[in-house]
């Protein structure tokens, strides 16, 4: 279990992380979702350590990390697939790391085998692909068994394979008992992986809450419909105050109403409906809405191009 | 375990350990670290291969310079002259100085080593690897800086001692042999080990506080092998400076292997308190700052 209270990092005048607190609860895998640049690495580098917070703290397993007497036994991480010395052999880079808590060599080939990385290990790091680093990352986060495992992005760079293995990795981690917590900033991937979702955005918590109730707490329920005559339908239908929309002569978007209730209303009023289709918002949807005002890099339309030709300067740009 | 990962990864995975606490025998400890940080630095060919060359260089440099002494003896015939050459004021001490004459070589090569080891643990990301693992900062530095020092500690006694058997035969020639119970022949031996073990924390304490392999290199190579020539240089005509000099880390690693002591030096025992002053300084400062910072 990962407890975060009022978790806060500051550099200069900039916030990265500003007083987050959650809880990343055992048995099932919590996804860390957020644009680049929201404070997903920040905030996983103070759990461990590695970074001091501002402000507030962060435990694991009831204490800080520094504090356990065999941490690696507590928490496993893949922070950075790139923190490896090159001229080592991911098996010696394995054993050393092992050494510190007394793990025996067997659990090293263990690990290697079971992230795939047997016909490698011997070989000089450096020249692994990002993918094979990703699991040399993940061989070493699962090292002591821990109980929690935090893993960064962890399907960067992985093939489909790669992807396929993280994910069924995490889903049986978690039906262990053990805490799983991932970030990425994909939210198909989370779509896919996570149980539960904890949203970040310029270092706020933006939602926190289990997936499908994210997704469900995105706006009401948005239906597609096809009638004949759609001003007939919408006058009916204005009474129980739902909104709509006429995207072309016989095409309508209804929200805030069952589509039986549509029906029911069509069929009252004579109106002839021949499409009649509820919109799944889906975590995508769900994710853009909420992070939209966190964006920390926001892409910009560039200006169009009526209007630089409208320009005396438009020769120019 | 043979099954490849792509077609039973699940599997393979070990039962559930809900609370890890309750094991036994796992706890960090200053010797695991030890060993962990012994692994890593014998898994690199290249830092081997170094201490293996530091190493024979050292005696080699050694049996040059017995040699050279010999040679100038049997040509000049004047014992005084070889004496002189040696800075010793006797004949019979001239050559209880030659074990460990590779030293100021044995230093540029293992201060850049004990620099390399530390930064590169940054410039790689290995740092954040080890400091996960060991999340006790000091511990972590502490482990490295023992490692680092006892294999400079063997290099430096162990290439002097080597020295000593490989010169005798050659001094010989020149009536120059001494046995190692001769008076400050073997605490000679045993304080070239020292100041490379000192200086290696030196170099290391500074490749802490640099986080950065050039400017580790430049700084310590600057402090204990260029700085003394400055000093000398400016020292020249100014007391105070020439005063300032004997306490440079580099001055106080002289005179421990000084195999005479001149009138108003500083003694072995004074010159590993100046070194070892200087390194422990180093090391507390550098142990504070990580402590404190962002990796």
């Amino acid at each position: 279990m990962i407890e975060a209270q009022a978790l806060s990092k500051r550099y200069g005048t900039k916030t990265a992380v500003d007083a987050v607190s959650f809880t990343v609860q055992p048995g099932k895998v919590t996804g860390f979702l957020g644009p680049n640049g929201a404070g997903k690495s920040t905030t996983m580098r103070m759990i461990v350590g590695l970074d001091n917070p501002s402000g507030g703290r962060a435990t694991v397993n009831g204490l800080p990390y520094p504090q356990h007497k065999a941490p690696l036994r507590e928490l496993g991480a893949l922070l950075d697939a790139k923190a490896v010395h090159p001229k080592r052999s991911a098996y010696t880079h394995l054993r050393a790391l092992a050494a510190t808590h007394a793990i025996p060599d067997s659990r090293v080939r263990e690990v290697i085998e079971l992230a795939g990385l047997g016909p490698v290990a011997k070989k000089r790091v450096g020249g692994f692909s990002l993918g094979m680093g990703q699991r040399l990352g993940i061989a070493s986060a699962l090292l002591g068994d821990p109980q929690t495992v935090i893993l960064d992005e962890p399907v960067n760079g992985l093939d489909p394979e790669g992807v396929q293995w993280v994910r069924r990795l995490a889903k049986s981690l978690a039906a262990e008992g053990r805490t799983v917590f991932l970030s990425s900033h994909l939210m198909s991937e989370m779509a896919l992986t996570a149980d539960h979702l904890i949203v970040i955005g310029r270092g706020r918590i933006i939602a926190d809450a289990p997936i499908q109730s994210i997704i469900d707490g995105q706006g009401a329920a948005r239906v597609r419909v096809r009638a004949d005559r759609p001003q007939d339908l919408l006058g009916s239908l204005a009474a129980d105050g739902v909104s709509s929309q006429i995207l072309e002569p016989e095409l309508l978007e209804i929200t805030g109403v069952e589509p039986r209730h549509i029906a029911e209303i069509a069929v009252r009023n004579g109106v002839l409906i021949y499409e009649l289709t509820p919109i799944q918002v889906s975590l995508e949807d769900a994710y853009m809405q909420l992070t939209s005002q966190e964006v920390e890099y926001q892409s910009r339309s560039l200006p169009s191009t009526g209007l630089l030709a409208a320009s005396s300067e438009g020769h120019r740009a | 375990m043979t099954t490849p990962a792509t077609t039973a990864p699940t599997s393979a995975l070990p039962a559930p350990r809900p609370h890890p606490r309750h094991e036994a025998g796992s706890d960090v400890s200053f010797g695991r670290v030890l060993k962990s940080e012994w692994i890593k630095i014998t898994s690199v060919p290249s830092t081997v291969i170094l201490i293996i060359i530091t190493t024979v260089v050292m005696i080699g440099l050694a049996a040059l310079l017995a040699w050279q002494t010999t040679l100038s003896l049997n040509l000049e015939g004047d014992p005084e002259m070889a004496a002189q050459m040696q800075g010793s004021s006797n004949a019979a001490s001239a050559g209880l100085g030659i074990p460990g004459s590779g030293l100021a070589f044995g230093q540029l090569l293992m201060a850049s080593l004990a620099v390399v080891l530390i930064a590169s643990e940054w410039g790689t990301g290995m740092i954040r690897s080890t400091l996960v693992v060991v999340p006790r900062r000091s511990l972590a530095l502490l482990a490295k800086q023992s490692v680092m020092a006892g294999i400079s500690f063997v290099v430096g006694a162990g290439s002097a001692l080597v020295a000593y058997f490989v010169v005798q035969p050659i001094l010989n020639t020149a009536d120059l042999g001494f046995a190692l119970s001769d008076d400050g022949a073997l605490l000679h031996i045993v304080n070239t080990g020292l100041v490379l073990a000192l200086v290696s924390i030196f170099a290391m304490s500074i490749g802490t506080l640099i986080r950065n392999t050039a400017g580790g290199v430049v700084t310590s190579i600057g402090v204990l092998l260029v700085l003394p020539i400055l000093f000398t240089v400016f020292g020249a005509g100014t007391e105070w400076v020439a005063d300032a000099a004997r306490f440079l880390p580099s001055s106080g690693g002289d005179q421990m292997v000084a195999t005479t002591i001149a009138e108003g030096a500083f003694t072995q025992w004074q010159g590993a308190l100046i070194l070892g002053g200087w390194s422990l300084l180093l090391l507390t400062a550098s142990l504070a700052v990580t402590r404190k910072q962002d990796v």
